[in-house]
């Protein structure tokens, strides 16, 4: 993990509320893994005052430089969203465990919702470079067309891909979990990963639980620290006994889905 | 230029320290800080037994600051002395180590207990938790209780003793007296101010606990103001803290009358925010032909 200095090389907008940034920094381009994330300090000053959590989409080695996509959802991301090129952003990364690779060629079935699909564009791109690489098939949901951001970025890097909108205006109307029993049925599918809203990755990880299939999961959580030491970040997992937490940043952002307390996650989803 | 000072005994190469629960046990910042150069750590709260801590959400931030309602998670005692207190041993610096119970009984055991361990610099009792539901901030509200419990204490170890105080409470110097006269031989202050913050789109609490203890910047000028009062009111050194990110910050407690101070949620904006804050300090006193920071102690008191 290193704390450094990255200009922001370029901004872009790829969607409406939707943006792309490249930042010049070889050393987090050069160690970061698929799954973990940089936690940005938005601005020099003290508003807003924590630093933001973003998942790397994509790293240039050969440039040393490093991508992140994002949606306007509040004050960092608006600052953000107007962020000049040129302008030195203070980075620590790469942060959090990554998505595990398996060590055999294997099919596996990559799930986004909306903005979580920014760590599956990396994911993907990686298990088509494992010395023996994975047949990727993709799933991509959103809300309506303008939310699958970079899909094209997703699309290019699966051997099969499919996209779901809920009002219909591009790919299959629907939820990208009503892809899945379709996926399943074909059969082959011998790991998941997947990333986006709470109440998405519950219902993958209840239906590979079904079908006894390995999944991951990238989940999301208020940060302080970002590395591990203020207990701020924690999720429920399962296990025998009294509730136990655990630290998105550190023991995360990617966890089994086995392990999350799915029930304790989604009880108070509205 | 001289920036050691002493905390009733207790000799720190500078004074500044990490404040509880903002650095966890030191492991995870190690390699990204250079721990060595800190005064010393103070740990997260340490409890007899494991504590799971509260349901998340555990925090928010707010204007220049943040609330958290972490809740004690720790692994408990045990696995504190054979594990954690061994890796920080390691990095050199005093470790200040922060204990914290649900009853009198729980605080002495645990002060006895650590009294055997080695590389102790001392102890913080933490009685000013607010995100629990018993225990902890209840014995720092009343000063009976306060003197009570740091007594029972006092007989328990023979460790520099720390009481650290709380905010929300209407005169903190009856509380600062109240605890020198159970034997603390030193004040931290402040703990954090017990706050909230509601979800308007989902029309409930942020946090999972409801209420939680803000910290930050925002909370500097109460933190400063405190300072001031119970320096005026008892003897014993202050480590001051509340929002110190610059070493600006950390002047003004000092010159309120701390000897030492912490930094607390500027770790989270900047993992070398402590660092930075020892050398402006530094470099303050060699601009300013200062031979050492004690001679700043109290400076606003005395208009030196
Ligand atoms: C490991 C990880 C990876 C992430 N990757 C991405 C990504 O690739 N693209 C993307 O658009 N978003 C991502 N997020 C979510 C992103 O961190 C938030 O959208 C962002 O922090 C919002 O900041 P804000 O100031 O605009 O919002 P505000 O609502 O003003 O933020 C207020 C506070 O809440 C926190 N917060 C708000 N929403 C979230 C959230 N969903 N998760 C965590 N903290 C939140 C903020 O960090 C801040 O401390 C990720 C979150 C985590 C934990
Ligand atoms: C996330 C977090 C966890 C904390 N945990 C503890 C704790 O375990 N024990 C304690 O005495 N104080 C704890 N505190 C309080 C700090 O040590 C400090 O007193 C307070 O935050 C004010 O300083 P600051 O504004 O620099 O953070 C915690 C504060 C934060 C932000
Ligand atoms: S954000 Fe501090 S432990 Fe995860």
């Amino acid at each position: 993990m290193l704390s450094t200095s990255a200009e922001l090389a370029h901004r872009e907008q790829v969607a409406p509320e939707h943006y792309l940034l490249t930042f010049d920094c070889p050393p987090i381009a050069e160690q970061a893994q698929p799954g973990q994330f940089v936690h940005l300090r938005v601005s020099e000053g003290l508003e807003p005052l924590l630093r933001r959590p973003f998942s790397i989409m994509n790293v240039n080695i050969p440039a040393g430089s490093l991508q992140l996509l994002f949606r306007v959802v509040g004050r960092g991301t608006q600052i953000l969203a107007q962020a000049a090129p040129g302008t030195w952003f203070d980075l620590l990364g790469p942060l959090g465990q990554p998505f595990p690779v398996p060590a055999t060629t294997q099919e596996v079935l990559l799930v986004a919702g909306g903005v979580g699909v920014a760590p599956l564009i990396f994911l993907a791109e990686a298990l088509r470079e494992l010395p023996a690489p994975c047949y990727v098939r993709g799933l991509f949901g959103a809300r309506t067309e303008d939310d699958l951001a970079c899909w094209l970025e997703l699309s290019t890097r699966c051997d099969e891909f499919t996209a779901a909108t809920e009002d219909g205006s591009a790919g299959q109307k629907g939820l990208v979990t009503d892809l899945l029993d379709e996926q399943f049925d074909r059969g082959g599918v011998e790991r998941v990963y997947a990333c986006g809203p709470v109440a998405m990755l519950a219902e993958v990880a209840r239906q590979c639980e079904r079908r006894q299939i390995a999944c991951w999961v990238s989940l999301e959580q208020r940060m302080a620290c970002g590395v591990g030491a203020c207990l701020g970040c924690v999720i429920p997992v399962r296990g025998p006994g009294d509730t136990r937490y655990l630290r998105v940043c550190q023991d995360g952002p990617v966890f089994p889905a086995a392990q999350v307390d799915w029930e304790a996650m989604t009880a108070d989803l509205d | 230029m001289d920036l050691s000072v002493e905390i009733a005994g207790l000799h720190l190469a500078n004074p500044v320290l990490v404040a509880s629960g903002t650095c966890g046990f030191g492991e995870e910042y190690a390699g990204r800080v250079d721990i060595s150069r800190l005064g010393g750590i103070c740990t997260k709260a340490i409890t007899l037994h494991p504590r799971a801590g509260n349901p998340p959400p555990r925090i928010c931030e707010t204007p220049a600051g943040m609330l958290n309602a972490i809740g004690w998670q720790n692994p408990g005692l045990e696995v504190f002395l054979a594990e954690k207190l061994p890796a920080l041993r390691a990095y050199g610096v005093p470790i200040i180590v922060n204990v914290a119970g649900e009853t009198l009984e729980e605080y002495v055991e645990l002060a006895a207990r650590l009294n055997d361990a080695d590389g102790i610099a001392a102890l913080e009792l933490n009685i000013s938790c607010p995100n629990v539901e018993c225990g902890g901030m209840q014995f720092g509200l009343a000063p009976d209780l306060t003197r009570e419990l740091v007594a029972a204490v006092r007989q328990a170890t023979d460790q520099v003793l720390i009481t650290k105080l709380s905010p929300n409470v209407t005169d903190i110097t009856a509380l600062a007296q109240a605890a020198v006269d159970g034997g603390s031989d030193a004040l931290s202050l402040i703990n954090t101010l017990v706050g909230m913050s509601i979800d308007i789109q989902r029309r409930r609490p942020v946090l999972g606990n409801i209420t939680g203890g803000l910290s930050g910047p925002a909370i500097r000028p109460v933190a400063v103001r405190m300072t001031w009062q119970v320096a005026e009111a008892v003897e014993v050194p202050i480590i001051g803290m509340g929002g110190i990110i610059t070493y600006e910050d950390a002047l003004e407690f000092i010159m309120a009358g701390a000897s030492a101070v912490a930094v607390g949620t500027g770790n989270f904006v900047e993992p070398t925010t402590a660092v930075h804050v020892i050398d402006g300090l530094r470099e303050y006193c060699i601009q300013h032909q200062i031979a050492k920071i004690t001679d700043l102690v109290g400076a606003a008191r005395t208009g030196g």
